[in-house]
């Protein structure tokens, strides 16, 4: 019998996980894929923004504000890659200058700080590669590595007593008379008191079993290109167009490991499971965005990826507020609907929230036992020469390099093989040690991480997924 | 009808055109050989191809899980799922040596199977 | 950090590295290291267990592994000094080593460093395939390795994109253990292998080749469930209408081989955008001193016969560095007109011009090359069929370049 069970392991669902384990509750979450961060929270721009792009008063700038302030602390505690860059939102008219003094003014509201205009001779000394007559300026904001953030607080959250349940995916709820919940999932049946619907694109199915209906979402899709790190060092903080007021415009935004990414673009779509890129939009995307930056060839391209969003949308086709309610008709259930951009960013005050939301009718008492820092694995090319050389004294398996591109030692993907949470997909190893996002893309070092994940969890060769449900590598073997 | 072969006999790899009869199948011209082996190897290829063959076999307490191996001859290439049924259906010990005879005489067709790589025993 | 002097460090144990040692020995140099980061030398050999190596060399047809026995054998016969587990981390522009392995890190200052790491494939991020990303798309080199070494089977019903030889190659190996290729198919008008790659990997199986096609789309959330493939113009692009659905559920891919020099760009050497490798003189030198490229490193071989005969004139190069301190200027560059990508080396020296090689971007029959120097022709020869699949050398004679102005290559038909 769990106290609470949250739907849906993305950064929201864990950071809410995180939370209430803070508490001396029983606390489960049930993820239908077979890792943390498998949809939206991995698919996005890996941007901390600064809140200045949301209405004043609305839980978009609270959180988001809350969030940019607390996130230097938070990776610190967390051991997540982060960097402060900055970040600009660049204009050419008239009409872009009093849109941006007006992004000011409704940061300054919001609570962001240290917002101000740059003239074009200061945005040309800041980043000379970038075209344009002016730019708003966001000193917080903010570049991460969303799977990191997410894998760390669900490993936080394990550490501190949460109950990770992959491959399930909830079928059904019920709810007895006393409000006590019974989830049946593709696997098991849980009961548990209070339930928080934080599955993302499946928000409003989940909150239909609840018994809460009349919630609509539209899914907006976002396709990106990923530049090699050659580029990189040409962008050194996110650089936005001026927005209009659906989304956010065509950006160009260096990550964490060094590459570009430009996009999103922002269609409505109806199939959310479908994340395939078309050639029609990559063209789109780099059209648009090298009269921003002129960095973007097509020889440069490594990869493309897509994320697809919730959108809570009114009638008219305005995107609207994140929805975080309870309600005494179905009690012990918080339910979050339209979770989408700001949600990387909001993720720990939104659950702080939450965890407000749930001790206004629970008498909730502190976990002494709690830990909040979490050490990620230890990055071996990252290291000085002479902290190498200890490692590899200490353990030899840091000498053994089995991901070249990105220098990763067989050490570091032994420790993601028997990561915190049992995740043990090539992509679950590929988001914690950065082995195969290099050149190469896993050419030469997929073969040998596939055999250490075969012998170190036991596996038959027809087990090893690359990333989803039925990703079956191999289809046996061949003698 | 114009078929293109590359000898494969010697180094030289002449590029040979064979010119045949559409109706009587029968060769009308052979040209671009620089020697009579040529002239042997394409009209082989056209009445009964002859192919070596390479794959691996299955080898137990190895360093390695298989081993390397080839057809110590060509054999008539009709021959070919026969002979891949043979060595799927072998399973070797280790240590194997590069050159060792793994199999003889497959399928009577006097070629033998042999190993391609060494494989050491496992530690 | 152990810090330990070299005459000749050799960056990769794979047959261009390994015929570079042997060559070295044999003229008398002893203080060399092989460094390979793989468990065993041999290099990408050890996965190519096809026949068709050593024809010109040895007159014998060998299997991958095979041929690079017959110098690993002799390597440890010698007693030849080879690290293996030993990645090279680092090499700088004054030709220091860093070196990780199990042992722990070592720095080599090395007098000479030949840098012989191979290729790596190029990928389908790289060639921006629209559509899903599901599991079952594989590089050849990457089935090759699982099928070959690994044991693993990669699928049941097979596309291959590219009909370069490796691709070839592949959709016969695939066949052949048990899985059914669907078809091949290739985006220029024209076979990227070789004919006889052609009759004994596809023909021989009645699969298909379709030119002038490529993959569109790829569909498929978990598993690759097809493709979509169309037809293209002369300018490589999709003629709408031409869309085909094929039910796969796995992508080979044979799109290209790049030549593998990040080592290569942290010793700050300059690099040849035509072929990815470095840009050498007739020596082999790069443009660092004492720094030295061969084999597939430098540029994509379709012969391992050529990759040890470049890499052994290559030692000779690097014992006349090591006797006289420094190899003669080679200040004669080699300018090539549009039907020819690039050629290897890319300067020379007017007393010690030496072999070139090269190749064609499309398809010739009866194509005249002339080399030519301020006007003057130096060197000429025709060839009757020329094609890009295979590289082309001709021998330039010696002492006829006689200033050290730019030579012109052209190839007409």
């Amino acid at each position: 019998m769990y106290d609470v069970i949250i739907i849906g392991a993305g950064v929201v669902g864990s950071a809410i996980a995180r939370e209430l384990s803070r508490y001396q509750l029983k606390i489960g979450v049930l993820e239908k894929n077979l890792d943390v961060c498998n949809e939206g929270s991995g698919r996005n721009s890996a941007v901390i923004h600064g809140g200045f792009a949301y209405d004043p008063g609305s839980n978009k700038a609270k959180f988001c504000v809350e969030g940019c302030l607390g996130f230097k602390e938070l990776a610190e505690e967390l051991d997540i890659p982060f960097r402060q860059t900055g970040k600009v939102l660049v204009g050419n008219t008239e009409e872009d200058y009093q849109h941006l003094l007006k992004t000011i003014e409704t940061g300054r509201v919001n609570g962001s700080i240290g917002l101000r205009m740059l003239d074009k001779e200061e945005l040309a000394n800041m980043l000379p590669s970038v075209i344009g007559e002016f730019a708003m300026y966001s000193p917080l904001s903010g570049i991460v590595d969303p799977f990191i953030y997410t894998i760390a607080l669900a490993e936080n959250a394990t550490t501190n007593g949460v109950d990770y349940f992959f491959n399930q995916e909830v079928t059904s709820i019920s709810r007895n008379s006393a409000h006590m919940h019974t989830i049946q999932t593709t696997k098991e049946v849980f009961e548990t008191k209070w339930v928080i619907n934080c599955a993302g694109l499946n928000c409003v199915a989940i909150s239909e079993m609840l018994g809460i209906a009349g919630y609509e979402i539209g899914f907006t899709k976002g396709d990106y290109i990923v530049l090699d790190n050659k580029v990189g060092s040409l962008l050194p903080m996110p650089v936005y167009p001026v927005p209009s007021r659906t989304y956010m415009g065509i950006h160009v935004t260096p990550t964490i490991d060094g590459n570009v990414t430009v996009g999103p673009n922002a269609n409505n779509v109806e199939d959310k499971s479908n994340y395939g890129v078309s050639k029609i939009h990559m063209d789109q995307l780099a059209e648009d965005a090298i009269t921003l930056w002129p960095h973007i060839h097509k020889k440069d391209y490594i990869r493309n990826y897509a994320g697809i969003q919730p959108t809570w949308i009114d009638k008219e086709g305005l995107i609207k507020d994140y929805v975080i309610e309870v309600n005494d008709k179905y009690a012990n259930v918080v339910n979050l609907i339209g979770i989408e951009s700001p949600a990387l960013t909001s993720a720990v005050p939104i659950a702080r929230h939450v965890v407000g939301l749930i001790s206004e009718k629970e008498d909730l008492k502190k976990n002494l036992e709690f830990n909040p820092s979490r050490k990620g694995i230890v990055k071996f090319s990252d290291q000085p020469d002479t902290v190498k050389a200890s490692l590899i004294e200490k353990n030899p398996d840091y000498g053994e390099i089995v991901c070249r591109c990105e220098m990763v030692s067989k050490a570091e993907i032994l420790e993601a093989i028997h990561n915190p949470l049992g995740v043990d997909t090539m992509l679950g190893i590929k988001y914690r040690t950065r082995a195969m996002m290099g050149r190469c893309q896993g050419g030469y070092c997929q073969m040998k991480i596939a055999a250490m994940i075969e012998e170190e969890k036991d596996k038959h060769v027809t087990e090893l997924m690359h990333g989803r449900q039925n990703s079956n590598l191999f289809t046996g073997k061949v003698k | 009808m114009l078929k293109e072969y590359t000898c494969i006999i010697c180094p030289q790899g002449c590029d040979i055109e064979v010119i045949i009869d559409k109706k009587t199948k029968n060769i009308t011209n052979i040209i671009g050989n620089n020697c009579s082996k040529g002239e042997d190897y394409v009209m082989q290829e056209l009445v009964n191809p002859q192919r070596t063959l390479q794959s691996s076999v299955l080898v137990l307490s190895g360093e390695l899980p298989l081993v390397s191996v080839k057809t110590s001859g060509s054999v008539a290439r009709d021959n070919l799922p026969q002979l891949m049924d043979l060595i799927n259906s072998l399973s070797l010990t280790a240590p194997i040596t590069i050159g060792d005879i793994l199999y003889e005489n497959m399928l009577g067709l006097n070629i033998n199977l042999i190993a391609t790589k060494n494989v050491n025993k496992c530690k | 950090m152990k810090t330990i002097n070299k005459d000749v460090i050799i960056v990769g144990g794979g047959p261009a590295g390994l015929a570079a040692a042997l060559e070295l020995y044999k003229q008398g140099i002893k203080d060399i290291l092989i460094l390979e980061r793989e468990t065993e030398l041999g290099g990408i050999l050890k996965q190519c267990i096809h026949d068709g190596f050593g024809l010109t060399r040895f007159k014998e047809s060998y299997t991958g592994p095979e041929y690079a026995e017959k110098f690993i054998e002799k390597v440890k016969l010698l007693k030849i000094p080879y690290r293996t587990g030993s990645m090279v981390l680092s090499v700088s522009d004054e030709r220091e080593v860093k070196v990780a392995s199990r042992e722990g890190l070592v720095l080599y200052r090395a007098k000479t460093v030949i840098m012989a790491m191979g290729c790596r494939e190029k990928t389908r991020g790289a060639l921006a395939i629209p559509g899903e990303r599901p599991a079952g798309i594989y590089t050849a080199g990457v089935a090759q390795a699982y099928i070959n070494l690994h044991n693993k089977m990669i699928g049941k019903n097979v596309i291959v994109l590219g009909s370069g030889d490796i691709g070839l190659i592949m959709a016969r190996r695939l066949t052949l253990e048990g899985a059914n290729v669907v078809a091949v198919f290739e985006i220029q008008p024209y076979p990227s292998g070789l004919n006889r790659n052609i009759e004994q990997c596809l023909n021989d199986y009645n699969i298909p080749l379709y030119l002038s096609h490529t993959v569109t789309n790829i569909h498929g959330k978990s598993r690759l469930k097809g493709v979509t493939v169309s037809k293209v113009d002369n300018e490589f692009q999709p003629i709408k209408g031409t869309e085909k659905y094929y039910e796969t559920d796995t992508l080979v891919l044979s799109v290209g081989l790049i030549p593998e020099n990040e080592l290569s760009l942290s010793a700050s050497v300059k690099l040849d955008l035509r072929t990815n490798g470095a840009l050498v003189d007739t020596y082999f030198q790069t443009s660092v001193e004492g720094i030295f490229s061969v084999g597939n490193a430098l540029h994509v071989h379709d012969l391992v016969d050529f990759v040890s005969l470049e890499a052994e004139k290559a030692a000779l190069s690097v014992k006349r560095y090591l006797e006289q301190g420094q190899l003669p200027e080679c200040d004669i560059v080699i300018k090539t007109d549009e039907n020819i990508i690039y050629t290897v080396p890319q300067r020379l020296n007017k007393h010690d011009a030496g072999d070139l090689s090269f190749r064609v971007r499309k398809p010739m029959k009866n194509a005249l090359l002339k080399v030519v120097q301020s006007g003057r022709l130096i060197y000429e020869e025709s060839f009757k069929t020329i094609v890009p699949a295979e590289m082309k050398k001709i021998k330039l004679p010696r002492n006829v370049l006689e200033i050290s102005e730019a030579v012109e290559v052209s190839l007409e038909c």
